[in-house]
């Protein structure tokens, strides 16, 4: 447990009748300070995408690609030496039942798609073009790395 | 789970705001909170018990149809 919260426990009397200030945190973990610090994060990241696009229009593509990867940097080092939290418990389960979620919906695709297409082309109804076996292939290993992923976690939890 | 996480924070003159920072959480985590959208960890409703100095289950009410087997 952090020392701000530690600090703010404290503070707290039995059957509390505390007063905002003494909740009062530094301002760094005030919410205000998150948003700040979010905007500071994802501001890299959105400038980076706008200039990939910029660089694409002019025909800069190499250059385009550098600063939407700077961006992207820009993004993962504000993450990792922001002095708040800019995630918390709520978005990781969010984000992991959105996961789960998107896993369903490739799943659906994978077990129903992709046999039903070869089933179609080797009746001679279609013929599958390219894309068909590259996107099968590109879920395969979308699934290879969610299962090496769980297996990891399995040995570690 | 059903809480009374409002009435405590409201009780004790804080707004969301106030709890979330006391607790390194966001806003809007309280807020799912209190409106029994959002279940927290046990790390999370350990200091939220803490913090209004109670015991969880004074806090959140599981409403369990469940008891454990007796011999």
């Amino acid at each position: 447990m952090s020392v701000t919260v530690k600090r703010a426990l404290h503070t707290v009397p039995a059957r509390f009748t505390p007063s905002i200030s003494e909740h009062t945190t530094s301002a760094t973990t005030r919410p205000s300070s998150r948003k700040r610090y979010e905007r500071i994060a994802y501001g890299p990241l959105g400038a980076g995408v706008l200039a990939l696009w910029i660089g694409i229009a002019l025909d800069r593509f190499v250059l385009g690609v550098a600063l939407y990867w700077a961006g992207g940097l820009g993004l993962g080092l504000v993450q990792r030496f922001s002095p708040v939290e800019l995630y918390d418990e709520r978005d990781t389960t969010i984000e992991r039942k959105a996961s789960q979620n998107t896993m369903n919906g490739f799943a659906y695709v994978s077990v129903l798609g992709t046999p039903g297409g070869l089933a179609l082309q080797g009746s001679g109804v279609v013929t599958l073009p390219g894309e068909f076996y590259g996107a099968t292939w590109t879920l395969f290993g979308g699934f290879v790395a969610f299962g090496a992923s769980v297996l990891y976690y399995k040995r570690r939890t | 789970m059903r809480n009374d996480v409002r009435e405590r924070r409201e009780a004790a003159g804080l707004s969301q705001g106030d709890l979330a920072a006391a607790l390194e959480v966001s806003r809007q985590t309280v807020n799912a909170i209190e409106r029994d959208r959002y279940d927290p960890s046990v790390e999370l409703a350990f200091k939220l018990a803490r913090f209004f100095d109670c015991h969880i289950e004074e806090l959140f009410d599981p409403d369990l149809d469940w008891e454990p087997p007796r011999e």
